[in-house]
């Protein structure tokens, strides 16, 4: 749904947005609220909380949008995360209540990739389907669990039956055999 | 890849492209986060890992189907960002995506060009965009209750050849009603029905393609060109 040119009018928007333009604010949220929306809801599964998330995560957009060339992320990739953080951290304060991980600085701060380690990263990330498909089905599973439900290790080791420490190494086998595939 | 079940938060020796796909999951453990966060804002190398991982996960979501928010989530953000200050119409008028200096400058028009310079819209002003990227179309509407008045703009484009184009405003779950044949000039001003004026903020404004003189039959019979959902600024 987002083509090049969606792309660019995106970048285009939250760079004014860095500068202050409620304009260009109200023009974002225009082009971009239902698919972050879609992913609130996505990860809360509840109308009301993927509201307050949703409206989080503009404010974390708007307050921090300045951030955001500098991080080479694609800009709806940059979004897209923000709004799944923001929903998870959400996710897991009415859980537990405390947030073990803040999405701000998660996403936020990485400064990292030149245009060149952006490119390849979009180039691998079409392959993410796919690659999931090949892994075992177990450690598929276990990925997606953790990154659209933000399932914990200790969730994710109670739902698979294993020991937490077995959870975590298997899950990182999955995400190398998984990044090897995606850049093969 | 490491079998180390234990490997020390900050990566030493460790896997560091592990550590970094578990920190864009968000699965390190909370005992490991604040090395890992200080991390990230010192070593360059690791925040590009973390950021290549966010993007690889990122499809994830490409499956997920966008849903419209509730209107009134748009309008709860705004109060929260910039309070209760009202904007100016001229602003509000942006919320347009696609919206050109030239429409704009015309939509200023349309709002004020029976206004005195300190006369100020009382009750709510509606608005919507109609058109269509493919006919090079736009047209622009603006409702001021106060003035009964819907008044259009055509920014952009035309009726085709020996064709018209015809408005309709659609009140929901209620048929189209036709608001009459867009003239050649560009603005235009029509008269809402009294009872479709009462519920203007809920009304979708749409435009077909149809032959000389208006649909024959009271009902869209062509094309339809576009549609805009009317929006209060």
């Amino acid at each position: 749904m987002f083509g090049a040119k969606d792309r660019k009018k995106v970048e285009k928007l939250i760079g004014k947005v860095a500068l202050r333009d409620r304009v260009a604010f109200d023009g974002l949220y225009e082009a971009t609220s239902a698919k972050l929306f879609g992913v609130c809801l996505r990860v809360l599964n509840d109308k009301a909380a993927a509201e307050d998330a949703m409206q989080d995560t503009y404010v974390k957009i708007w307050n921090n949008a300045d951030r955001y060339q500098s991080n080479g992320l694609s800009p709806m990739t940059w979004l897209i995360t923000i709004a799944r953080n923001t929903s998870i951290d959400r996710l897991r304060a009415k859980k537990s209540g405390n947030t073990g991980f803040d999405s701000v600085e998660s996403t936020l701060v990485a400064p990292g990739l030149t245009p060149e380690q952006s490119a390849v990263a979009a180039s691998e990330a079409r392959k993410l389907q796919k690659c999931l498909d090949g892994l075992e089905k177990d450690r598929a599973a276990a990925v997606r669990g953790a990154y659209l439900d933000g399932k914990s290790y200790a969730e994710l080791a109670s739902r698979f039956d294993v020991p937490l420490n077995t959870m975590r190494t298997w899950l990182r086998r999955g995400l190398m055999s998984l990044r090897e595939c995606m850049s093969s | 890849m490491t079998d180390d079940l234990h490997v020390p938060g900050d990566g030493e020796g460790a896997d560091d492209d592990s550590l970094a796909a578990e920190f864009a999951l968000g699965l390190t453990p909370a005992d490991e986060l604040g090395p890992l966060r200080e991390r990230l804002r010192t070593d360059a190398e690791f925040a590009a890992a973390v950021a290549a991982w966010q993007q690889r996960l990122a499809s994830l979501a490409d499956d997920i189907k966008p849903v419209k928010p509730p209107r009134r989530a748009h309008k709860r953000l705004n109060r929260r960002l910039f309070g209760a200050e009202r904007r100016p119409l001229l602003q509000k008028l942006w919320v347009w995506q696609g919206i050109s200096f030239a429409a704009l400058g015309l939509a200023a028009w349309i709002s004020f060009s029976d206004l005195t310079p300190d006369q100020v819209p009382t009750a709510p002003v509606y608005a919507t965009q109609i058109s269509n990227a493919d006919e090079g179309l736009t047209v622009l509407a603006v409702y001021d209750p106060s003035r009964e008045a819907l008044v259009l703009n055509r920014t952009d484009g035309g009726a085709r050849a020996g064709r018209v184009l015809e408005l309709w405003a659609i009140a929901p779950d209620a048929a189209p009603v036709s608001l009459g044949v867009l003239p050649d000039v560009p603005n235009a001003r029509v008269t809402l029905p009294e009872d479709l004026a009462e519920i203007a903020g809920t009304l979708t404004l749409a435009i077909s393609d149809e032959p000389e003189g208006g649909s024959p039959t009271g009902a869209p019979t062509g094309e339809v060109l576009g549609a805009g959902e009317v929006s209060e600024l």
